[in-house]
């Protein structure tokens, strides 16, 4: 009797998850456009949480929107928060979890399209009408050997962020921000001058955050992280060095990087917000955690160039598609992300109804369409409906276009955690020996890409 | 294992029924209706899981197409990456480290609660209440504790002038401050079978002991401890059992660092299987970790099952 | 029951010397004890009454400066912890149906059904014993993905937390020693009355094993309550976590004070349970196959 139990159990799973999984991807080759009279139902991932009231309505409003004007397709929104949980997103990609369109990180998009649990979407992408004003430099992201696999939602290149009031209170010039490494260390020390546990500069060392930041610092200083064909690793060199030399003169010459490390960019985040940290590395969209997440105040930050300014990290996110959704779902949803993502004056980009939602507009963020009409439409929105202090952001808007933006190196995570190690030692041992350091890495990194072999 | 009297076999020998050979039929029939359950379960859930571990190691996986076998080449990759000795020589010295505080304290701890008279329900509620703690809730409150600046350890050693430490920052204190949260957490469980254990013990073994002038070291030495040796035996087994499984405190706590200091066995499993999206090297791993623990699984039964009879 | 005699003799006890000794080390530990496992949970407590900048003065202060509850109000809001809750309740719930329903069944057949191949059944249930839940993670999670035969995917659904819970070999025996102990005389009276098997269990058996039952049960509701790698990797979908996964995946994107307070409010119900269940609690913790 409880084995009928368990078999009524198992039947009523097994009714759960059929209904659950979707077409059969039989990956056909057309380009028409889908048909109005097909009803399609897809699941797209990173729907704003409900502690995100006022982007949840957004999105809401905007899925309302669009199923009104595409009767025959339904969105099915799956709210996440935070949209990607590093620590399991593998083990959701593994498990054939992820929704219709979901979302990623652009780190982990090269990865993923190797394992082949991203649908080919180079048929149909022809459909999205926003598609030839992307910035080719972001659309790169998604693309692997000529096909295309995603679109983008964010994009960004990372700057130094930095506190204002403690710039006051330590002598410095708000709006003159350090534009050198070595600008940044004398800054760094006036900060931490101030006492009460006041930090000058902050660097993430962990979860392969210490790995992901020093990539960017390795640009900025004008190096590489691997070869050009990306067959060997690239760090251990002059840049590389002067990376790591100038964290130690800061953590333990200056002792201007306070204690704690191991530090992730939530705890960077709210070390900012509590008035306790003069700068960091990161992209724009941090003002927004910082006073949503975190209390704290837009006017309070700013936000610079990268330092040396010779080159920088481009990150961001967007949605790639699932290896089992049918064209139709494809089609479906390159039709949502045009609409809700990629038109300024819409979904995202709807400027003005954000502003008028209370939410903070200004922020040089998405950089999503280069220095095209569609791009000058959006930045022209985004001008007009702004209300936060978007001044404070201008030395790193100005030099945006300077600054050549690179992309994540192949087999991001992996070796994001070899340097994490090296990140690591250097700020939480005074004796750590940056040349043996880099050594070390190199042959784990090394080894790693000779592994993956492609 | 024990030996009492079947349900119905006793009776049907007693009335000698022609129906004997079907009712015994029915019997098993009966039985296996109320087995299936479990043998569902445990088929699925621990007997084929099992196997598939074993296999898992000798494949390569990527979840598009069939899995294939690759020989060794798994343990291969495990073998060649330096991060593999580090994670089994940090699991030991975590074990080790785990064993000395959290073995000889408890026992020691349940000695003393056994002398007392008063407010013994207090303190074996307090000793007690981390285990009831989810284990996430208690790393995560450590985490904060650990904070060098203004984290409540440092305070206290800042409040008796002492200078503070760096806990999870540092490769020298952080396995020890893992080996802290672990302790903390589980300590209470340990005290209490002790305290159960030392109960059992006859007092007039400590009184004949004292006649004989015995000290109160020697009677520990000579009676306590011969007369709990099977308990502290399995508790032995069990914690090395447990400890060397050791997950979430490295998960939650450092991530591993620093400078790959607290990666242990299964972490690094897990991260073959769920960061580097390598289940094949993660399967090999946990194969090992599989044989080792079975070692100490097996003596541990055998230990448990003299210790039941 | 009179205190049979300990370490120390009662006459020792009764000297001056023997009592001052007594009542230091009474005092002595009664303060250490509170000092190491209730200090921290006070200093948790209170923390989430603390505002941030409170929290990151230095040195901190005992006392919070104000009765501030909006920690905890955050914590529950902005992690929506409610719905954590509950997902945590009805996996443990669940689990312990199943446990009770294919447990106490199968340890029945196999203390008084016996049928063939009873033993050997046992002994396959008991070598699992041997391999700890963590070196089967990665297979036990492919299985979960991809039922063998049947191919369904579990994740996402309870029944991934569920049904594993039921394959629970220390349940079994546990269950099964205790059968064995009652006597068969009672089970044979009522078989002379012509009572099913399945009765037998329900009248007779399962009223007289109450004590185990109740150590069963809240050993599998506290471990679903407290497990945490195994629910982190079936159950990815952010609506389905646990109070545990959630606190440890959200928790760091919002201020110190409401992390602290999601701790505090993660941790209320198995303080709750300990408190109700604690004579229960501690009595299970050493029938497990220590001490019969």
């Amino acid at each position: 009797m409880r084995s009928r139990i368990l078999a009524t159990a198992l039947a009523a799973a097994l009714g759960a998850t059929v209904a659950g999984c979707g077409g059969d991807g039989s990956g056909g080759k057309d380009t028409a456009p889908l048909d109005a009279g097909t009803k399609v139902s897809i699941t797209v991932g990173c729907m704003p949480a409900k502690s995100q009231a006022a982007q949840r309505r957004e999105w809401l409003e905007d899925v309302a929107a669009f199923e009104k004007l595409h009767p025959n397709i339904t969105i099915d929104g799956k709210d996440a928060f935070p949209c990607i949980d590093p620590n399991t997103f593998q083990a959701k990609l593994a498990g054939g979890q992820m929704e219709d369109v979901y979302y990623v990180y652009f780190t982990d998009v090269r990865g993923v399209i190797a394992n082949g649990q991203a649908a080919d979407i180079t048929p149909y992408v022809g459909q999205s009408k926003q598609y030839p004003s992307v910035d080719p430099a972001v659309e790169k992201v998604f693309k692997d050997g000529g096909k295309v696999y995603g679109l983008p939602r964010q994009n960004y290149s990372m700057g130094l962020f930095y506190s204002r009031p403690l710039f006051k209170k330590a002598g410095l010039d708000p709006d003159r921000p350090p534009t050198t490494w070595a600008e940044v260390r004398e800054a760094a020390k006036k900060i931490s001058a101030l006492g009460d546990g006041t930090v000058g500069y902050a660097e993430f060392s962990a979860k392969n955050q210490g790995g992901w930041h020093f990539t960017t610092s390795v640009y900025s200083q004008g190096g590489d992280m691997v070869t050009a064909d990306g067959k060997k690793s690239a760090f251990n060199g002059p840049q590389g060095r002067a990376v790591l030399q100038n964290l130690k003169d800061m953590r333990w010459t200056d002792d201007s990087m306070g204690s704690k490390q191991l530090l992730v960019d939530a705890d960077v985040q709210r070390m900012m917000a509590a008035g306790k940290l003069g700068m960091y590395l990161g992209a724009p969209d941090n003002a927004t955690a910082l006073v949503d997440q975190f209390k704290g105040r837009y006017e309070d930050y700013g936000m610079a160039p990268i330092p040396g300014s010779t080159g920088t990290l481009m990150g961001g996110d967007g949605y790639l598609f699932s290896p089992k959704a049918s064209p139709e779902k494809i089609k479906a949803g390159l039709m949502w992300l045009d609409y809700a993502m990629l038109t300024p004056g819409q979904g995202q980009l709807n400027y003005a109804r954000a502003a008028k939602d209370g939410r903070p507009v200004g922020i040089p963020q998405p950089k999503l369409f280069g220095q095209n009409a569609m791009g000058e439409k959006d930045r022209q929105l985004r001008a007009d409906s702004a209300n936060l202090p978007v001044a404070n952001f201008k030395p790193y808007e100005d030099a945006y276009a300077k600054v050549p933006g690179k992309l994540e190196p192949p087999q991001a995570q992996q070796l994001y955690t070899i340097l994490d190690s090296v990140v690591q030692a250097v700020l939480t041992r005074r004796d750590a020996n940056i040349d043996q350091l880099l050594a070390d890495a190199q042959k784990k990194a090394d080894a790693a890409l000779a592994r993956s072999g492609s | 294992m024990t030996t009492a009297r079947t349900l119905v076999r006793p009776a049907a020998h007693a009335r000698r029924h022609p129906t004997r050979a079907r009712r015994a039929v029915k019997r098993n029939l009966t039985a296996y209706g109320f087995l299936c359950g479990a043998l569902i379960c445990f088929a699925f859930f621990s007997w084929y899981p099992i196997v598939r571990e074993v296999l898992l190691s000798f494949q390569k996986t990527n979840f598009v197409g069939e899995a294939r076998w690759v020989g060794l080449d798994n343990f291969r990759t495990v073998l060649a990456d330096p991060g593999f000795v580090d994670a089994w020589v940090n699991t030991a010295e975590f074990t080790l480290l785990a064993l000395v505080v959290g073995y000889v304290v408890p026992f020691a701890i349940a000695i003393v609660l056994n002398e007392l008279k008063h407010a013994r329900a207090y303190l074996r509620f307090v000793v007690y209440l981390p285990v009831m703690l989810p284990p996430a809730v208690a790393v995560l409150l450590f985490k904060w504790f650990y904070d060098p600046g203004p984290g409540l350890f440092n305070q206290m050693l800042h409040a008796v002038h002492l200078p503070g430490l760096s806990w999870l920052d540092s490769t020298s204190t952080a396995l020890v401050s893992l080996v802290i949260v672990s302790t903390w957490m589980n300590l209470g469980s340990g005290t209490l079978i002790y305290l159960a254990a030392l109960q059992t013990i006859p007092g007039e073994l400590y009184e004949a002991a004292e006649l004989d002038g015995a000290g109160l070291f020697r009677r520990i030495r000579h009676i306590t401890i011969p007369q709990t040796r099977l308990i502290l035996l399995v508790m032995l087994l069990l914690q090395i059992i447990a400890t060397m499984q050791v997950f979430i405190e490295p998960y939650l706590l450092t991530g591993g660092g620093p400078e790959g200091s607290t990666v242990t066995v299964a972490y690094l499993m897990y991260q073959y299987a769920f960061n580097f999206t390598n289940f094949g090297g993660g399967g090999a791993l946990g194969l090992m970790l599989m044989l080792v623990l079975m070692v100490f699984s097996a003596i541990y039964l055998r230990v448990s099952r003299e210790e039941a009879r | 029951m009179a205190e049979t005699r300990t370490l120390v003799s009662p006459h020792t006890l009764g000297t001056r010397r023997g009592k001052a000794v007594y009542w230091t080390t009474l005092v002595s530990i009664v303060v250490v004890f509170t000092f190491v496992f209730v200090f921290p949970l006070y200093w948790m407590v209170t923390g989430a009454m603390k505002s941030p900048d409170e929290l990151a003065d230095v040195p901190p202060d005992v006392f919070p400066h104000h009765l501030d509850l909006s920690g905890y109000r955050e914590a529950w809001r902005q992690l929506d912890l409610g719905l954590y809750l509950r997902n945590t309740l009805v996996y443990a719930v669940g689990a312990w149906l199943f446990t009770m329903g294919v447990d106490v069944t199968a340890a029945y057949a196999l203390s008084k059904l016996r049928p063939m191949f009873g033993r050997a059944v046992l002994g396959l249930m008991l070598a699992t014993l041997m391999v700890p839940p963590m070196v089967i993670l990665l297979p036990a999670y492919l299985t979960v993905k991809d039922l063998p035969l049947l191919h369904l995917n579990l994740l996402n659904t309870p029944w991934a937390i569920w049904l594993p819970a039921a394959a629970n070999a220390f349940n079994i025996f546990l269950l099964k020693r205790f059968f064995d102990s009652i006597p068969t005389e009672l089970l044979q009276a009522a078989e002379v009355d012509g009572a099913s098997p399945a009765r037998i269990l329900w009248s007779v058996v399962l009223p007289v094993s109450r004590p185990i039952l109740g150590v069963v049960s809240i050993f599998t509701i506290v471990n679903v309550w407290r497990d945490f790698v195994w629910p982190l990797l079936v159950l990815p979908d952010s609506h389905r976590k646990t109070i545990s996964v959630a606190i440890s995946s959200l928790a760091v994107q919002v201020p110190q004070n409401v992390l602290i307070g999601s701790l505090v409010i993660a941790s209320v119900p198995t303080i709750v349970v300990f408190f109700v269940f604690q004579r229960h609690i501690m009595a299970g913790l050493t029938a497990g196959g220590l001490k019969g």
